[in-house]
């Protein structure tokens, strides 16, 4: 039954540029870049156990590094992609093992001190061009010999290519005794560690993955808007990526997506239409996601906890 | 199992909602550019929220006085104004511009604060053949467009006026101090291009984090460790309040001359720092107290309709609809994005509260700078001009 | 060496009187979480409502000055019962929810202060008397900020003795360290955690109130305090007075003395301090005191 929903929503987002206008369309490529971002984001927090408020860190280093690429060395996305999370990943390998060495709210801590030295650093670059961000940003060329995209709908399809190609990939990634390891650390490191398993390493390595992975949609976020500013990877990016796991309920991956949808949604669609109650419109949400929604939006789906 | 068929068609029945949301007006490959007979729509993007809010609430004012004065009418046609929120980043910008554009399907937008959407969105405007007639962003690299005009001016021109006036006035080493962002270092870059030609002595050149600096004073015992006698500065907003009130708290202003591009004592901030404010020296392309007819019908209307003096932030916005009034009036009947867009490239001389001013070939005013000094007036402060620095543009 | 001194002096001086701010906002903050393990994003907002209040009531008189600091405690001890109040039915859920449920009351409130006080940084008047400056170690210095470190001061000492010399601070600090020992000795715990969560806000108004004029109330200020708390706290070590202080004075000499001889790095400064305090001693400066 799960399968044939899947299929299902698979079909609809293949067929929904036909359906909707290109504002609408280009909303929901922004939603499918959140969304890989706040799976990043899920991956630390809801599955490891690690609250992290840096993501947007790696989030900008992919995006910058995809501006980079597309306007020095070539504007094929795969290439741009890979070289970003290539960045992003080196990023995470060199502060990873300081995040690590905390736990709880330092370690939340200390995942917000990077984001914000990567943003202040973002703000100063002669190479990111400053605060007024970076502009002249080549349409995007999904394969060598392809036309560059520029219509709203064909840079959906390309986004939504890579992010059910990461989608996939994280998938596997749960469902491997890596995986499983990792809800260890979440539930019971010490325990885990007692038993022999290298949790630190592992630790290392999920906080390298989840980089790679924001770096990934950081270069997806600059070919769909062909622009990239220093508040693309500010303190609210990272804030909005980890309530929307929270809302999406922790652990659950299309649940992440789900929540980073809502958050967008409200922010700028609704906020659009009551101009100047975004911020209202949110605290709202998180305030009735919290009572309504202990588990999130995912935790619909399971079954009521006996006796809690 | 039964709970997992429910969640899956809860799912559903979500996605199908939220397409349903989202699904507008169809054509989503793009529209040719049609003649609008009849009523028009403008978007006017401007900031609803966050820090910038107060400079949104003057353009949005002034576009709207513009309008009743004209019987909700530009060129003769009804106008539908679209109004939506830029928000504080580029990202809320750039959506906000694209739902105009791409879903309400505008004949113009006016507006936009920040440089950085106003860079996000350059490329969506010129493809898409859509005029922006922008009321005060103006990055300085964006020269080379065609759709995207600017009524205000360009991000070093407050700091370009005052240059060889405060080489010549000043007797002694000049401190260049400014928030640390690209607006920043616009104006000090061009204070620089005027005051070092004049033969200026730079004490130091610092920049002061923003938005993050409330506290002055390490910057200011530096200042005053430099011996300088002048300064030279770009805030705005809040840390504009923040900036001048310290200046004068910890003494500085019994030592240095303070020069600054205009925002930093324009409109609300200035009631807020009151007389720590007097004697600072802004230059700025307007000031409520000049004297045309046009600027005291403008400020007499603009009085009272909100209670208030306009800013130059509300003059550009004032001016963006003149713009596109007389634009519309040119184009006719054959009224296309296009064609509307031909018509503000043609248009000569513009009759302003500012003076007469006209566009240069990069879509940006030629247009009067001004000096101005806070003075007491009628029991509170406000800036009066005292001299003119010349054309810029 | 002197010449240094002479120029910096008055910076470090300044350091005093940020630090002591930060504290009066941090201590509050860092005994919540120490005892109720709540994370409340909402603390920017309960310095928000005493700063409102200074800019709405306080006049120049020391009348208004006073009304200010009563209503603004007296809302702001309002503001942490509701918090206590609506985080009370998590307890058992862990940060992560709590974090969203503060923060959304944070947005909320937010909102509804730009609605009211308007957008723009608002002046704040402070009694005449208090209003000018003086000549210090050869540099012009307000008033008013002496004053503010005087009373902070006071206020400091008042609190630690509190907290680390009387019972009932002995109470306080045996419930942060293991409540159900506390519960089973008979003491009602629940009103030991809302007194505190009380008396945390409280202090997070008056430091609004009185930190006013040195830190305006505007639309995003409540962030700038939050995120300063939150660094106060954790440098100093969660859960204890004497870490909240040394943190608080450490970060106000980042932030003022440390601008002044590194400025080009300027913002940089206040989470390199952190990160490096961490990475040395991962539990806060407290730990070098000698109390975990």
């Amino acid at each position: 039954m799960r399968r044939l929903a899947g299929v299902g929503l698979l079909v609809l987002l293949l067929a929904l540029p036909w359906m909707i206008n290109p504002y609408a369309i280009s909303t929901v490529t922004r939603i499918l870049v959140i969304g890989l971002l706040a799976i990043s984001v899920n991956l630390l927090t809801g599955v490891t156990g690690l609250p992290t408020l840096g993501q947007s860190a790696y989030f900008g280093i992919g995006a910058y590094t995809g501006a980079i690429v597309s306007t020095t060395l070539t504007d094929v996305g795969p290439v741009q992609m890979l070289i970003a999370a290539v960045a992003a990943t080196v990023a995470a390998a060199v502060t990873g093992p300081v995040a690590m060495r905390a736990r709880g709210v330092s370690f939340l801590m200390i995942t917000l001190a990077i984001g914000e030295i990567a943003y202040v650093a973002a703000r100063r670059l002669d190479i990111t061009h400053g605060t007024d961000g970076y502009a002249g940003i080549p349409p995007v060329v999904p394969l060598p010999g392809l036309p560059a995209l520029r219509l709203e709908g064909l840079v959906y399809y390309y986004v939504l290519g890579g992010f059910l190609l990461v989608f996939a990939l994280v998938m596997l990634l749960l469902r491997s005794p890596f995986g499983l390891a990792l809800r260890g650390l979440r539930d019971n490191e010490s325990r885990l560690r007692a038993v022999g398993y290298p949790t630190s390493r592992f630790g290392v390595a999920i906080y390298c993955i989840a980089g790679g992975i924001a770096g990934v949609a950081g270069s997806l976020w600059t070919s769909a808007q062909q622009f990239v500013a220093p508040g693309d990877m500010g303190f609210s990016v990272a804030a909005l990526a980890l309530l929307a796991v929270v809302i999406g309920g922790l652990g659950s991956m299309w649940g992440s997506v789900v929540g980073a949808g809502l958050v967008v949604l409200t922010q700028d669609y609704i906020g659009g239409y009551l101009a100047g109650y975004g911020t209202l419109l949110l605290g709202i949400l998180f305030v009735l996601v919290v009572y309504l929604l202990p588990r999130g939006i995912a935790g619909l789906s399971l079954p009521k906890k006996v006796g809690a | 199992m039964g709970a997992q068929i429910r969640s899956m068609r809860r799912i559903a029945a979500g996605a199908v909602a939220a397409t349903m949301l989202l699904a507008g007006c169809g054509g989503g490959l793009g529209s040719e550019a049609q003649t609008v007979e009849g009523p028009v729509k403008i978007g006017l993007l401007v900031p609803q929220s966050g820090v910038y809010k107060a400079l949104g609430d003057d353009m949005k004012n002034a576009w709207e006085l513009y309008l009743d004065q004209n019987d909700g009418q530009l060129g003769g046609r009804e106008v539908e104004t679209i109004l939506a929120d830029e928000g504080e980043e580029a990202s809320t910008g750039q959506a906000a511009a694209e739902r105009l554009v791409n879903r309400e399907n505008v004949l113009a937008v006016t507006g936009v604060v920040s440089s950085a959407t106003m860079n996000g969105v350059a490329d969506m405007f010129e493809s898409s053949q859509i005029p922006l007639v922008g009321s005060n962003a103006s990055p300085t690299t964006l020269t080379d467009v065609e759709y995207i005009w600017r009524t205000s001016y360009v991000n070093d021109e407050p700091g370009k006026a005052l240059g060889e006036y405060v080489a010549n006035e000043v007797d002694g080493s000049v401190y260049m101090l400014a928030a640390d962002y690209q607006a920043g270092i616009d104006e000090v870059e061009g204070f620089k291009e005027t005051f070092e030609p004049a033969g200026g002595d730079t004490a130091d050149e610092v920049y002061t984090p923003f938005p993050t600096t409330t506290n002055y004073q390490p910057f200011l015992a530096k200042m005053r460790q430099s011996g300088a006698k002048a300064a030279f500065t770009f805030y705005a907003g809040g840390a504009a309040v923040d900036f001048v009130k310290q200046f004068e708290a910890f003494g500085l202003d019994s030592q240095v001359d303070l020069y600054s591009a205009g925002f930093l004592t324009e409109g609300g901030v200035l009631e807020a720092q009151g007389a720590a404010a007097e004697g600072v020296l802004t230059s700025m392309n307007y000031n409520h107290d000049l004297d045309n007819e046009i600027n005291k019908e403008f400020v007499a209307a603009y009085e009272e309709a909100y209670g208030k003096k306009p800013t130059t932030f509300a003059m550009a916005s004032y001016d963006a609809a003149k713009v596109i009034d007389m634009a519309i009036e040119e184009a006719g009947d054959d009224l296309t994005s296009t064609t509307l867009n031909e018509a503000i490239a043609g248009l000569g001389d513009i009759d302003s509260p500012r003076g007469t001013w006209h566009f240069n070939d990069m879509g940006t005013p030629v247009q009067m700078w001004y000096l101005r000094e806070v003075q007491k007036v009628d029991g509170g402060y406000a800036n009066v001009v005292i001299d003119e620095l010349g054309t810029l543009g | 060496m002197l010449g240094w001194f002479d120029a910096n002096v008055v910076s470090m001086i300044d350091g005093v009187a940020y630090g002591l701010l930060l504290f009066t906002l941090a201590v509050g903050l860092s005994l919540i979480f120490g005892m109720m393990d709540v994370l409340n994003l909402a603390h920017g907002t309960l310095y928000l409502i005493g700063a409102y209040a200074a800019y709405a009531l306080s006049d120049g008189s020391w009348l208004g000055l006073l009304l200010a600091l009563v209503v603004g405690v007296l809302v702001g001890v309002a503001g942490g019962g509701v918090l206590a109040a609506l985080t009370q039915p998590l307890a058992q859920r862990g940060h992560l929810d709590q974090a969203l449920l503060t923060l959304g009351i944070a947005f909320i409130a937010s909102d509804i202060f730009s609605k009211i006080f308007g957008s723009e940084v608002l002046p704040i008047s402070v009694p005449s008397q208090v209003a000018g400056s003086v000549t210090v170690f050869g540099q012009v210095y307000p008033v008013y900020r002496l004053l503010f470190i005087a009373i902070a001061g006071g206020l400091a000492l008042m609190v630690y003795l509190l907290f680390e010399r009387s019972s009932l601070g002995a109470l306080v600090r045996a419930t942060v360290a293991d409540r159900d020992m506390v519960r089973a000795s008979g003491v009602d715990t629940r009103v030991v955690m809302f007194g505190v969560f009380a008396f945390g806000a409280a202090l997070a108004a008056l430091g609004g109130v009185l930190g006013a004029p040195i830190l305006a109330p505007g639309p995003s200020v409540d962030e700038t305090v939050l995120v300063l708390s939150l660094v106060v706290i954790v440098v100093g070590g969660l859960g204890s007075v004497t870490g909240a202080l040394l943190g608080a004075l450490l970060i106000g000499q980042v932030q003022t003395l440390g601008v002044a001889l590194m400025p080009v790095y300027a913002p940089f400064l206040i989470f390199g301090a952190m990160l490096l305090v961490l990475a040395w001693r991962p539990q806060g400066l407290v730990s070098l005191v000698g109390r975990s």
